[in-house]
């Protein structure tokens, strides 16, 4: 029992330690790492669907010129909700979830720091999240100066009532809850690493989530303030008015609105890096640049925030315009990385394996038109047209969420006990490919051609493309589905995994599936590197 | 240094083009491991797990061209964030959910709103400078055809030159969100002949909307 | 875990150099500091833990916490008080008050429990 720190000594009667709490107390207040980062990831799924309908309906109502369906007020509202939604309620939470699960799994520990602070913040995070939801209901509805809430739109003159009031209180409490789990997950990787298994041993994927962690508690805590000023300028006196309070508003909330999308990203190109690995049945490649290029990426990207204000006039475009250019070397060095551990590998295709592919080469086009939009005399042309929104859902919705797919691919065999259906994997993951490119790559055009953003109607010439879009995601819906039920049939219908269905390279494939309330009985492989389950059966094959 | 459109179509193919050219890159690489490395029977993984040289040589190979871009765009940059005084000047107002166009000293003023929306003309052989305000929210002055948009912010104004190019009716558009009618809050511009522009201005003087 | 530390430090000087670099880029001192404190949150935990022997002690942990819930709760009830009016201020005070208390008794039970 030499290999468990954080383990209690055994009681003399004490209740069965490995037995997982039951009953709908377990559900509410359990302290296991994984229980926890289950509600989370139950929590997001609904809000994310919640969201995707808003999206649904406002690309029902753009599918042709002409307000047919849907007033303007609700239609801001909509995408207000849908992005607010999205980026709050479901990737941000998603992404922490996935290293909340996984990373004491990987670290050999048998719990995460700080148990209650990350319950507590659940629970943080959905109050959040119920709260601006709740906006719909009241009078003046819910939020509806976007994701963004720029000033001065957002104070109560121009827009009243108490549901963008909820809005604003939620998202503090939504991101509060984040910024929690994102410091125990930190702590957890500061304090509870199993003996031998240094910083530099660290699975790929538990990389990813120490400096997805550096840019929550580095700028999540800025997010939480302005959202408390906002409140402030709204019932009791002016912050963010005067010559430059629109101008500091933004900086303050890019300031958090930058690394948030990163936060969004690191944690999904970890588990695809897990994955790539995996199923090319290599060591991944390059790991010491790896782990040198997250911690520069990460850094950089802390920098970069006002590039989303070139066209204020209110802020040194050169300098912004300079960093975000600059992330294109680091996020060179992990593709490099990344396609070198398919390269001499032995390559096997399984539904993982292609949301991982669909992330890397998806993730790409969002982040090329990145550096397009990095250059301020392009930028002026593009800002806040379709072209940027075209950008933000390659990255996010054709990356960080083909990301996530592939994540939970990987990882539901371990977390429930039962592998998800190869077919229906497949057939999702074609859905999603083709949804999500018939939806988003006409939005380049639209938006160069002279669609602005957050407009519930557009000049006539631009619907053939708007139409097209709209089918798109459709297609997206329907691949959706196909996941959830694969998800529901695999849960009832099982085909048990087993520890190890992947032959994976990581301390999480060395437990039963799901793992037992402190993960792991008996005593750890050796840890040498930062894959010890590869280099055990290396040593075990016939020379 | 040519019209505002000029300069950003030769800063906007360069990125394309090299844009489009690592893409192809990529995906070509993808392709060349998944066609060459599928698993097969007896296929055995390469141990090989680092090389510096290659990290080291992609990255300064990134550099590069990031350094190229960069520069290309600080220079286009300079030379569009120039704000000159020429003979033309107009001082553009946008308001919820409408915009005024004043030309101080020709006692031409132009008012629209999301009910009609207003015009006003250019000429087309001069750079035009222009004064950028908000009444309230934050509004953007964005004219596709010129490649161009500039906050207005309130409590600051914006000052910008556009050169514009060929001629005839151009649409503008209001691109940062300010509420209800933030889609309907357009304009629209002429370019005009420099003749035609001066009967333009004629025709509008007194106050005449 | 100490070098836990030192790349929390790295990350921290990374971001101050970035800061320093935009206030003399720009003249602003505002938004060389924001980027600046960036940092500080990881190394503040960072050195949280370098204080700390290598290994934590053995603690006991319930299976579940109650009362962690129901902070969380009270708090997100006072803080949509401000909205809602004084009213749930209090009452969200009130059940955070109460479950603070809760929370504190069984936390102390534990640490009694392993003596």
């Amino acid at each position: 029992m030499s290999a468990e720190p954080g383990t209690a000594p055994p009681l003399p009667a004490a209740p069965n330690l490995a037995a997982p709490a039951e009953g709908a107390i377990g559900w509410i207040a359990s302290t296991d790492h994984k229980r926890t980062a289950a509600k989370i990831g139950v929590a997001s799924l609904v809000f994310f669907i919640a969201s995707g309908v808003l999206a649904l309906a406002m690309r029902t109502e753009l599918a042709q010129p002409g307000l047919q369906f849907i007033s303007d007020q609700t239609y801001n509202e909509f995408f207000s909700m849908h992005g607010s939604g999205m980026i709050f309620l479901f990737l941000t939470p998603a992404a922490l979830a996935l290293g909340l699960y996984f990373v004491p799994l990987q670290i050999g520990a048998a719990e995460i720091a700080l148990p209650r602070l990350a319950l507590f913040g659940f629970w943080t995070y959905l109050c959040g999240g119920l709260t601006m939801y709740a906006g719909f209901f009241t009078d003046n509805g819910a939020g509806s100066d976007g994701w963004t809430a720029a000033a001065p739109l957002s104070n109560s003159a121009f827009t009243p009532g108490i549901g963008m009031d909820m809005w604003v209180i939620g998202a503090g409490l939504a991101v509060l809850g984040s910024l929690l789990i994102g410091v125990t997950i930190l702590l957890t990787l500061f304090r509870l690493r199993a003996p031998g298994m240094t910083m530099l041993r660290l699975p790929v994927f538990s990389w990813s989530m120490v400096v997805t962690a550096f840019m929550v508690v580095g700028s999540f805590p800025v997010l939480v303030v302005t959202m408390g000023l906002l409140l402030y300028e709204r019932h009791v006196g002016s912050v963010f008015s005067g010559s430059n309070g629109a101008i500091a508003f933004q900086h303050l909330f890019w300031f958090y609105g930058h690394p948030v999308v990163y936060v969004m990203f690191f944690p999904f190109v970890g588990a695809v890096a897990e994955v790539v690995a995996t199923f090319s049945r290599r060591r991944f490649f390059g790991y010491k640049a790896l782990v040198l290029s997250l911690l520069v990426f990460t850094a950089l990207s802390m920098a970069v925030w006002a590039h989303h204000m070139f066209t204020t006039g209110g802020v040194q475009n050169q300098y912004f315009s300079l960093t975000s250019h600059l992330l294109a070397v680091p996020a060179g060095i992990e593709y490099l990385d990344l396609i070198a551990t398919m390269i001499g590998g032995a390559i096997l295709l399984r539904t993982p394996m292609l949301f991982a592919l669909g992330f890397i080469l998806q993730f790409l086009i969002g982040g090329l038109t990145g550096i397009v939009v990095a250059s301020p005399p392009i930028d002026y042309h593009v800002h806040d047209t379709f072209f940027v929104v075209g950008h933000f859902h390659y990255t996010l919705f054709a990356g960080s969420l083909f990301g996530l797919l592939a994540g939970v691919h990987y990882w539901f065999p371990k977390a429930t006990g039962a592998m998800l259906r190869e077919g229906l994997g497949k057939l999702s993951f074609w859905l999603l490919v083709i949804g999500a490119n018939v939806t988003f790559f006409p939005m380049f055009f639209l938006g160069f051609d002279g669609m602005q953003r957050r407009v519930p109607d557009y000049a006539p010439r631009l619907g053939d493309l708007n139409l097209l879009s709209s089918i798109g995601a459709g297609v997206i819906a329907l691949g959706i589905l196909v996941f959830l039920v694969n998800v529901v049939v695999s849960l009832r219908r099982r085909q048990p995994a087993g520890d190890d269905p992947w032959q994976g390279q990581t301390l999480e494939w060395a437990t039963s599936s799901p793992p037992p309330r402190h993960n792991f009985q008996g005593p750890l492989p050796p840890i040498e590197s930062h894959a010890p389950l590869f280099d055990r059966r290396l040593a075990e094959e016939p020379a | 240094m040519g019209t505002t459109r000029q300069d950003f179509e030769g800063l906007f193919s360069i990125y394309i083009w090299i844009g489009s050219g690592v893409a192809v890159l990529v995906f070509a690489a993808v392709a060349f491991a998944l066609i060459r490395y599928r698993a097969r029977e007896g296929r055995r993984p390469s141990r090989r797990s680092d090389s510096h040289l290659l990290e080291g040589l992609v990255a300064v190979l990134i550099l590069a061209v990031v350094a190229l871009l960069v520069t290309r765009t600080f220079t286009t940059e300079a030379a569009e964030d120039e704000s000159r005084t020429t003979p033309v000047r107009i001082d553009v107002t946008a308001f919820r959910w409408g915009w005024r166009f004043t030309y101080p000293g020709e006692g031409v003023s132009v008012i629209g709103n999301s009910a009609a929306n207003p015009t006003f003309a250019v000429p087309a052989d001069r750079a035009v400078s222009f004064s950028l305000r908000t009444l309230d929210v934050i509004h953007s002055f964005w004219i596709p055809e010129e490649r161009f948009k500039r906050d207005a912010i309130p409590g600051r104004v914006n000052r910008f030159d556009i050169d514009f190019e060929g001629s005839g009716s151009e649409e503008g558009l209001c691109a940062e969100f300010c509420g209800l009618e933030h889609s309907k809050m357009g304009f629209e511009v002429f370019v005009l002949s420099p003749a035609s522009y001066q009967r333009w201005l004629a025709a509008h003087r007194g106050g005449a909307a | 875990m100490k070098s836990g530390a030192a790349f929390a430090a790295f990350w921290g000087v990374l971001l101050l150099i970035l800061g320093i670099g935009l206030t003399i880029w720009s003249g602003g001192l505002g938004t060389g500091l924001l980027l600046a404190q960036g940092g500080f949150g990881a190394l503040g935990l960072a050195l949280l833990q370098a204080g700390r022997p290598p290994q934590p002690r053995a603690r006991l942990l319930p299976r579940f916490s109650l009362p962690t819930v129901v902070l969380a709760l009270g708090l997100a009830a006072a803080a949509l008080g401000l909205t809602a009016g004084l009213w749930l201020i209090l009452i969200g005070a009130e059940v955070a008050l109460f479950a603070l208390v809760w929370l504190a008794r069984e936390i102390v039970a534990e640490r009694r429990l392993l003596r």
